[in-house]
Parts: C-alpha cells; sequence; structure tokens
C-alpha cells in the first residue's frame, strides 16, 4: 500500500463505527422489549402530544447560510495549499505571492460585504414597509 | 491489505449509490450519499491525493451534503406521497444505464491509459500550491471569481422579497 | 521539493485588458450597487456601459497580434480571440443600452437591478475568456462561468413563474451535459496524461487510441458543446428557456454564450479531434446533426404562435447553418463562420429586441398581436423587417452575405446534399419569418389594439442593429477582411 500512515485513519475511522455501535448495540440488547404500539411510538415532546408533522418546511435562509458556508469553505481550501508553500516559495516568488492570495481573498471579500450591505445574512428581516416594519424571523 | 481496502471503499461508494438512487425515501438518499462521498473520499486518499481526499472529505461531506439536506428538509411534500413513476419509464431507463455501463466497462477496459511511471509524491499539498501559485496563476484568480458568482446568483435568487404595493404575480 | 518552478510571466496579464474591464466593471457595478441606492441603478449601468464601451474600442483599437499563447499554455490571445472580443463587446453595449428602459428588466416590481448590469459584464468577461482557452481546466472554468451567470440571469423575472421554470430547466440541463463533458474530458486526459489542446493532439499524434474509446469521448464532450450552442439532439432546453427569460437576457443567450459555445468548439475540435478524423469520421457525424438541426429548428419554428419562442426554433435552425461551415475543416469553412456568427449575432439581436420593445408597450409576444404593427409603429417595424429579411438570407441583407460565403464553401468542399438540405431549409425559414412579416403589414388593425409606444433608447438601440445589418449587406469586404485575419493564427 502505498500510504501506510493512512492506516491510522482508517482504524480511527473503523473504532468509530465500532463504538457507535457497541453502545447502541448494547442498549438494544438490555433495554426491556417493547412493540411500538399506540403512545409508545409517539415522539417525545416533554409529556404533551406532538402538534402536526416533524416534517415542516424549512425557511430558506437556512439554505443560504449554508451555501455561503460552502463558498467560504472552498475558500479555505484554496488558502490552505498556499498557506503550506508559502515559506519555502518565497524565495523565488517574494511578495507577489502575498498579493495573489490578497487578489482571490479580496473578491471574495467584495461578495461577502456584498451580501452583508444587501442584508443577507441578517436572521430577523424586515420584510415589508408597507405592514409598519413588521419584523420576521426565520424559521 | 491494500486491494482489500480498495475494494471496501469500492463496495461502499457503489452500493451506497445505488441506495441514494432506489431508495424511496429522500431523507434515506441523501444520507446514503453521505456514504458515496465518503467512499471516494477514500479512494482519493488510497491513490495518494491527500489534498483531494481532505478536499471531499471537507466540501462534499461536510458542506455539500448538508446543503441537500437542507433541500430535503424544505421540500413539502413526504417522501411517501411521491407519485409513482410508471413501470414504463423504468425498462427504457435500465436498458440505457446498462448500455451506458457496457460501454464505459469497454472503454475502461480496452484503452491503454497514460500510466505515471513514478509513485505519487508523498503529499501532494505543495505540489498543489506551487502550481496554484505560478503555472495555474490565472485560473486560480479566476476561481475566486466564480466562487463571487455563485454567493451573489445564490442570494439573487433565493433572496426573499420585499412585498411592494403593485405585486404582480403571473402564473 | 520543488524541482522546476516556472515563475508565470507578469507582463502577460497586460494582454487582457478588455477582460480585466469586464471584471472590473462587474465588481465595481456590484459594488455601486450597495453604495448608492435609488430607484434607478444608474451606477452599474454607467459603469458597465462605460466598461463595455472601452472594451469595445480597445478591442478594435488594439486587437491581438500574433498567436503567442499567455500565460504558459492556459490561454491563447489570438486575433481569433480578438475577433470574439469585438462581438462580445458590442453585444454587451447594446444589451446594456437596451435593458435600461425595457420594462421587464427594470420595471418597478423587479429587483436586482443593479445586479442585472453587474451580470451582464461578467457574462461578457466570461465569454472572451471562453474564446481564449486551450487548457481543459481554462475550457472548463469558462463555461461553467459563463453557465452559471445564465442561469442567474434566466430567473432573473423572480415573480414570473416561466422564468423560475426557465432558470431550473437550464440548471439541470447544463449540470447534466457538463457532468457528461467532464467525464469526456477526464477520459481524455487519462488517455494522454496531457491538459493543453496541443499537447493533447500530440499525445494522440504519438500514441492513437482505439477507436470505439475515442469515439465516446467524442460524443460525449460534443455533449457539452452542443449544450452550450443548442445544437439537436440537446436543444431541449433552449425554447424554453428564450420563452422564459426576459427578452433581453434571451437576446444576449442567443448570440452572446453561442458565439463563445463555438469559438471554444472551434478552438477545440480543430486541434483535439483534427488528427482522429481518417478513422472516425466527425465531420460527417457533425453533418447528419447539422442538417437535422436545421430541419428540426425550422419546422418546429412554422407552428410556433409567440415570436420570442419562434425566434427560439430559428436560434436553433441557425445553429445548423453554422455547423455546415464547422464541418468542413478548411480555413474558409472557418471564415464563413466567424463572419456569419458576426452577422447573425447583429441581426438576432436586433429581431429580439424588437420583440422586446413591442412587449414593453403591448405587455404580449403573440403573432396574432403583432396585426397591423407596420402601421402602429411604422419605424420599429421597418427595422424589424430589416432583420427578418436577414434572418431569412435575402439581399440587400447581411445574412444574405453570411449565407452565401457559408453556402460557396460547403460546396466547394462537395458537401452537395448539405447545400440542397440548407437551401430548403432557408426556403421553409422564409415561410415562417414572413409570416411575422404578413401578421406587421398585411392583417388590419384590430379595433381595440393598443397603441404602441417605443422608448426612445430602444428607437436607437435597434437603429444601432439595423444600420449594421443593411451596411454588412451591401459593404461587407471590410467586415469580411476582419472575419479572415482572425483565423490567421490557426
Amino acid at each position: 500500500m502505498l500510504h501506510e500512515h493512512y492506516a491510522v485513519v482508517l482504524l480511527f475511522i473503523l473504532f468509530g463505527i465500532f463504538f457507535a455501535n457497541l453502545a447502541l448495540g448494547a442498549a438494544k440488547i438490555f433495554r426491556p422489549r417493547s412493540n411500538r404500539v399506540g403512545d409508545k411510538g409517539v415522539s417525545f415532546e416533554c409529556g404533551e402530544l406532538p402538534v402536526g408533522s416533524a416534517w415542516v418546511r424549512f425557511n430558506i435562509r437556512f439554505y443560504l447560510i449554508a451555501l455561503f458556508f460552502i463558498i467560504f469553505d472552498v475558500e479555505v481550501i484554496f488558502i490552505y495549499p498556499w498557506a503550506a508553500v508559502f515559506k519555502s516559495l518565497y524565495p523565488a516568488l517574494g511578495s507577489l505571492m502575498f498579493i495573489e492570495m490578497m487578489v482571490f481573498i479580496a473578491i471574495l471579500v467584495l461578495g461577502l460585504v456584498y451580501i452583508w450591505a444587501k442584508g443577507d445574512l441578517d436572521w430577523v428581516k424586515t420584510l415589508s414597509k408597507r405592514d409598519g416594519n413588521k419584523e420576521v424571523s426565520g424559521a | 491489505m491494500g486491494d482489500m481496502v480498495f475494494y471496501l471503499f469500492a463496495l461502499m461508494t457503489v452500493l451506497s449509490g445505488f441506495f441514494v438512487v432506489f431508495s424511496k425515501n429522500i431523507v434515506h438518499a441523501g444520507f446514503s450519499l453521505m456514504f458515496t462521498l465518503f467512499g471516494v473520499a477514500g479512494l482519493f486518499a488510497m491513490l495518494g491525493a491527500d489534498f483531494l481526499a481532505i478536499t471531499q472529505t471537507m466540501v462534499y461531506i461536510g458542506g455539500v451534503l448538508v446543503l441537500v439536506l437542507f433541500v430535503v428538509m424544505m421540500t413539502r411534500i413526504p417522501a411517501q406521497n411521491l407519485p409513482k413513476s410508471s413501470f414504463n419509464r423504468k425498462i427504457p431507463a435500465g436498458i440505457f444505464s446498462v448500455l451506458i455501463f457496457a460501454i464505459v466497462f469497454k472503454v475502461i477496459g480496452g484503452t491503454e491509459w497514460n500510466v505515471l511511471p513514478v509513485d505519487a509524491p508523498e503529499a501532494t499539498i505543495s505540489m498543489i500550491g506551487q502550481k496554484l501559485l505560478t503555472e495555474f496563476i490565472f485560473p486560480f484568480e479566476y476561481a475566486s471569481i466564480v466562487l463571487l458568482l455563485a454567493m451573489i446568483g445564490a442570494a439573487i435568487l433565493i433572496r426573499e422579497r420585499k412585498i411592494d404595493d403593485d405585486e404582480e404575480v403571473q402564473s | 521539493m520543488f524541482v522546476n518552478i516556472t515563475i508565470p510571466n507578469w507582463s502577460d496579464f497586460a494582454h487582457f485588458v478588455p477582460e480585466a474591464i469586464m471584471f472590473g466593471a462587474f465588481l465595481l457595478a456590484l459594488m455601486g450597487d450597495v453604495i448608492v441606492r435609488g430607484r434607478k441603478p444608474v451606477v452599474p449601468f454607467l459603469i458597465t456601459l462605460l466598461g463595455a464601451l472601452a472594451a469595445l474600442y480597445y478591442s478594435f483599437a488594439s486587437p491581438p497580434v500574433g498567436d503567442a499563447g499567455v500565460l504558459g499554455s492556459l490561454v491563447m490571445i489570438d486575433s481569433f480571440a480578438g475577433f470574439f472580443r469585438i462581438v462580445f463587446s458590442f453585444v454587451a453595449v447594446v444589451t446594456i443600452l437596451f435593458s435600461w428602459s425595457s420594462e421587464e428588466i427594470m420595471g418597478s416590481t423587479r429587483e436586482h437591478k443593479g445586479e442585472y448590469y453587474a451580470l451582464i459584464a461578467l457574462m461578457t468577461g466570461g465569454m472572451m475568456v471562453m474564446a481564449e482557452a486551450r487548457d481543459l481546466v481554462m475550457l472548463f472554468m469558462s463555461m461553467e462561468l459563463v453557465a452559471l451567470t445564465s442561469y442567474v440571469m434566466a430567473g432573473y423575472m423572480r415573480n414570473s413563474l416561466r422564468s423560475t421554470e426557465a432558470s431550473l430547466k437550464y440548471v439541470i440541463f447544463g449540470a447534466v451535459s457538463s457532468g457528461i463533458m467532464l467525464f469526456g474530458m477526464s477520459l481524455l486526459f487519462g488517455m494522454t496524461g496531457q491538459m493543453t489542446f496541443v499537447g493533447i493532439r500530440d499525445a494522440l499524434v504519438a500514441n492513437p487510441v482505439n477507436d470505439l474509446s475515442m469515439l465516446v469521448v467524442l460524443i460525449m464532450i460534443m455533449a457539452g458543446f452542443g449544450y452550450k450552442i443548442a445544437m439537436v439532439p440537446f436543444h431541449f432546453w433552449c425554447p424554453d428557456v428564450y420563452e422564459g427569460a426576459p427578452t433581453p437576457v434571451s437576446a444576449f443567450f442567443s448570440v452572446g454564450p453561442k458565439a463563445a459555445g463555438f469559438a471554444l468548439m472551434i478552438r477545440f475540435f480543430f486541434t483535439v479531434f483534427q488528427p482522429i478524423v481518417d478513422t472516425i469520421d466527425w465531420p460527417l457525424m457533425i453533418a447528419i446533426l447539422s442538417a437535422v438541426t436545421m430541419t428540426y429548428g425550422n419546422i418546429v419554428a412554422v407552428k410556433q404562435t409567440n415570436v420570442k419562442r419562434l425566434l427560439a426554433y430559428s436560434s436553433i435552425a441557425h445553429v445548423g447553418y453554422l455547423l455546415m461551415g464547422f464541418l468542413l475543416l478548411t480555413p474558409g469553412g472557418l471564415q464563413a463562420i466567424l463572419f456569419y456568427l458576426l452577422v447573425y449575432a447583429v441581426m438576432n439581436l436586433g429581431a429580439f429586441m424588437f420583440v422586446s420593445a413591442i412587449n414593453n408597450s403591448i405587455k404580449s409576444e403573440e403573432l396574432s398581436d403583432y396585426a397591423g404593427l407596420g402601421f402602429r409603429a411604422p419605424w420599429a417595424s421597418v427595422m424589424m423587417f430589416i432583420f427578418l429579411v436577414s434572418l431569412v438570407g435575402l439581399p440587400p441583407a447581411a445574412g444574405f452575405i453570411g449565407k452565401l460565403y457559408l453556402f460557396t464553401e460547403v460546396l466547394r468542399e462537395g458537401w452537395y446534399w448539405l447545400a440542397i438540405v440548407g437551401v430548403l431549409n432557408s426556403v421553409i425559414s422564409l415561410f415562417y419569418y414572413m409570416q411575422i412579416a404578413r401578421a406587421m403589414y398585411f392583417e388590419k388593425v384590430p379595433e381595440d389594439a393598443p397603441a404602441v409606444k417605443i422608448a426612445p433608447l430602444h428607437y436607437v438601440t435597434m437603429a444601432l442593429l439595423a444600420v449594421p445589418t443593411l451596411i454588412l449587406g451591401l459593404y461587407w469586404s471590410e467586415f469580411k477582411a476582419i472575419a479572415d485575419q482572425a483565423i490567421a493564427g490557426f
């Protein structure tokens, strides 16, 4: 195998899976068996009966935030190799190396400024001017 | 050992891929996508592409999958009410898939691939960093514009509408 | 660790002036939109308009010379790219100008007006890079940038279901086709280990790959390009998107990305797939697709009652004509394509602009509502008539000259059946284009017909297109010379 040290990673993952299943499996063995009839199948909400389905539509703002997260996630992916080679490549490229990354970041910062100024990051939003600035919160 | 791990990852990728396609419940499909993506990350790691494996884990499992699950949560129809796809559609789709599989199988088996004579380097990240900052500097900066566009485009398309007095709703 | 560091030649960036202007205009317009708030997005409009004008001026004034690759081997800024720079910046100027008075873009219920202009600037820059790419990385990235922008622009009218549907269809078709194309590219990379077009070609010549694999790669990559230029059988998105998107955007789509797709396709196919012509007869494949494309586009267009949809099908038919020049693999064929693209950009943009200008006033794109337009909006209708004549390919309009060159080249290379199909198709197209003209001039003005008011800016932009349509039909030799020079690098 090419990279033996990945075996450690694999081992970690296998142990993780093993322990998670061990805990759940042990619980399954030791807990009292019951068939899910009547109120036993109902999800527990502090003793109250649940209202409506658990399948509710989430606010689209969650999606937007998640998308912004991915964008910056990818940005980090790009920054990482830059940081890794900065020291060794600096003699060859000089300060240009710094400028390259600053241009990259600056372009994305413009995007951040844009979504910030346009209010896409506000969780509590003013939706309507007409209804006396009624505030609508997410979800 | 190496072969066994490879088959493990490959099996994981393919089986969970099947599950993504055939599962009637989109939540299950979304979660089994995680195993597909993870299997691919494992394959990358086995190929010595450590940076790609990390990227795959961070961006796809950590980001895109979350997005997929959010989309699932935004759907209104519970899975059991899905319209049943008719039998007619399944047969052509099946034939088509098998055909494509056969062709790709033949192509992959029958082509002399350009195989690098040397082993992959221990850590690819410094090579990637070097290439990105020198030879591929233009695509590198271009990527930031693409990312910016993705950000703005998403904001434009799904930003909540202001309610105007003269709201026009076409149908 | 660093065996051979190739320090990029930083002065190479000086070659990117028009692209830098467009990307800069995009960023500035975006920031201008954030800082200056008003009912009308004056700042983004002015920035992008001036940017596009500057890019147009620069592309004319200092066209790239020679065929030097820039920044290693990623992009090629040659006269071919220079030609497309002119086309794209011209299209951008016209679209930006036109959009300012368009209700579909600037109507009171519309949002993101500033972003609209910024996105046009961005897309123009992206198309320019598309025409310059000569490396798989740049090919994919430039195509994705243009595609992503177009998804957003197609869905611009967010309170219109049609527009949203157009955007969704565009995304789904686009994602599938670029996925297929990426798979083909990965196979190509696996076979050759090269990223640049030239490198791939050389590797394919040195170690030929078996025919089946090559054919699969060819079809996969053709799917990506075929989607971009709306070639049958990858055209399904085209009528819906053009109909659903705001008309100025459809106008932009029908010429901009299409021309960019052709530019990239020409560069890719003429380099990478040139050596395999002997083993795989892909020109014949394209010939059949070309014949099918133009016939399908024309026949379906005949039945349309929505003028925008009709023009969408007609633009599919024009792709068929353009492909005729593509498959010849001769410099003459290429020159004919480039000239035709120039002509097509002008006349098709004009026809869409007319539809948009009318829609602005009477809120309809139905053919039946065009009755008597020739008397209700005489000047605009005359210009539309010019565009229609040109689209059919009749003298003295530019379309005639464009088609003449195309058919001459096709006949010279001995593709007689294809030329016959092309001529027959032109006859079909005469029928439906003249249906519009008939509605405008030979149908009585209905009693309750609303008055047609056309914005002054729309007159200006349509004149900006109608005059070249005539000029190119009468004094084409200089423009043909520009197109001829453009392929000097090939």
